[in-house]
């Protein structure tokens, strides 16, 4: 088989038993590829000769000494790290639980917060009835007192009852601040109060009128 | 008897993994003294020489293959078949002499290594000169070029457990080896001519 001297290394690369006749049939004929084949090889056959072999009598009694040595440490190898894997253990479940506490107490924090600043607003929220009803009572109370209609009169106990009412729901919010049930009931009778005396003053303008 | 049943089950390079592999890992396992016996009568000599060949020193070749014992011994039990019991151990090997390697790199001074006074070659008749050429040029060598040109060209492995024993593929063996080749072939002409 004629080839090129570019695919001789294609031959050298592939190393299978018939690239290497090719190649020496090549080389037969062509002097710098004999030259390259020929160290090609002798590199080969030195390197067989690397092959390296000593007498070592000890070798062997050391290697069973180490083993019998490995074979007894290895019992005291599992307690020491059952023992680790249980430090182990105590460490991340002490960190969790380190974490995981300050995870609730941010949340508790978080929430507290939260409940200030609602009550804050409802705590507004009332001042704001507060000054609506004093403002309206200003204008009311007069006519209420003026009028002795049947209508003014229930408007009167009304609002009395509602003052009444008032009064004792702060007295407990006064000893609860955060019941929100009390601060509820307190701001629906804010708004009863308020609208009442809307009622009294549209009601004395409509008896104006008539 | 026990001798022959064990030599049954010792397996030369190149066989793909069995069921005589993993009972072989597994009696390593359980550090049965007879089965480490066997292994080293099989392969400690090739063992010694793949050392010698990548450490230089017979000293550190002994120490290499004994480490080497040891951890086949502790590393049985994960032993999954995938590659031929003897060329894990051989995998074992490698990795053991790369780890002497990187230690004596990191060493400032290190002590000059000599040959050991009774090592025998296999072709004593192979010049001398030419002998400690090509170990002078193969110890210039990468890691990975070293060891695939060592377990080819002296220990007779084939790219199959070569590529298994490093984990890289069979051609990449092939093309390591003769890209190793070509290069050591330049250097060769130059320290010759």
């Amino acid at each position: 088989m004629n080839i090129s001297c570019e695919a001789f290394d294609d031959l050298l690369f592939d190393a299978s038993p018939l690239s290497m006749r090719t190649a020496e049939e090549h080389a037969a004929q062509c002097a710098p590829c004999a030259e390259k084949l020929e160290s090609w090889k002798e590199i080969s056959d030195v390197a067989k000769s690397l092959h390296t072999t000593w007498e070592s009598d000890m070798l062997w009694p050391r290697i069973e000494r180490a083993l019998a040595a490995e074979r007894r440490r290895s019992p005291l190898r599992g307690l020491t790290r059952i023992a680790a894997a249980a430090l182990l253990t105590v460490g991340l479940g002490g960190t969790v639980w380190f974490a995981v506490r300050e995870q609730v107490r941010d949340a508790r924090f978080d929430e507290k917060i939260m409940r200030v600043s609602a009550l804050d607003e409802v705590e507004k929220a009332e001042r704001d009835h507060v000054r609506a009803i004093a403002k309206l009572e200003k204008l009311a109370d007069a006519k209420i007192e003026e009028s002795q209609s049947p209508l003014m009169v229930s408007y009167k106990e009304k609002l009395m009852l509602l003052d009444d009412a008032i009064a004792e729901c702060q007295a407990n919010i006064d000893r609860n601040r955060q019941n929100a049930h009390l601060r509820e009931q307190l701001l629906a009778m804010y708004s009863d109060k308020q609208q009442t005396l809307r009622d009294v003053l549209r009601e004395d303008t409509n008896v104006s009128n008539q | 008897m026990l001798q022959a049943a064990i030599t049954g089950i010792l397996p030369m390079t190149g066989h793909a993994s069995s069921a005589e592999d993993r009972r072989l890992a597994a009696a390593c396992a359980a550090g049965d003294t007879k089965i480490f016996e066997e292994l080293y009568r099989r392969f400690g000599d090739r063992m010694k020489s793949i050392a010698w060949n990548h450490l230089s020193s017979a000293a550190d070749a002994e120490d290499a293959v004994q480490e080497t014992f040891l951890k086949i011994h502790r590393a049985a039990s994960t032993y999954s078949g995938e590659a031929a019991f003897s060329t894990w151990a051989f995998r074992i090997l490698v990795n053991t002499c790369y780890d002497t390697l990187r230690r004596r790199r990191r060493r400032i001074e290190e002590a000059p290594i000599e040959e050991h006074e009774t090592i025998e070659r296999t072709a004593p008749n192979v010049d001398d000169t030419k002998r400690i050429t090509l170990r002078k040029l193969l110890d210039e060598l990468p890691e990975q070029r070293r060891t695939v040109f060592s377990l080819f060209e002296i220990e007779g492995l084939s790219h199959a457990e070569i590529a298994e024993i490093l984990g890289i593929s069979e051609g990449n063996s092939k093309w390591i080896l003769f890209s190793t080749k070509k290069e050591l072939q330049e250097k060769w002409k130059r320290t010759r001519s």
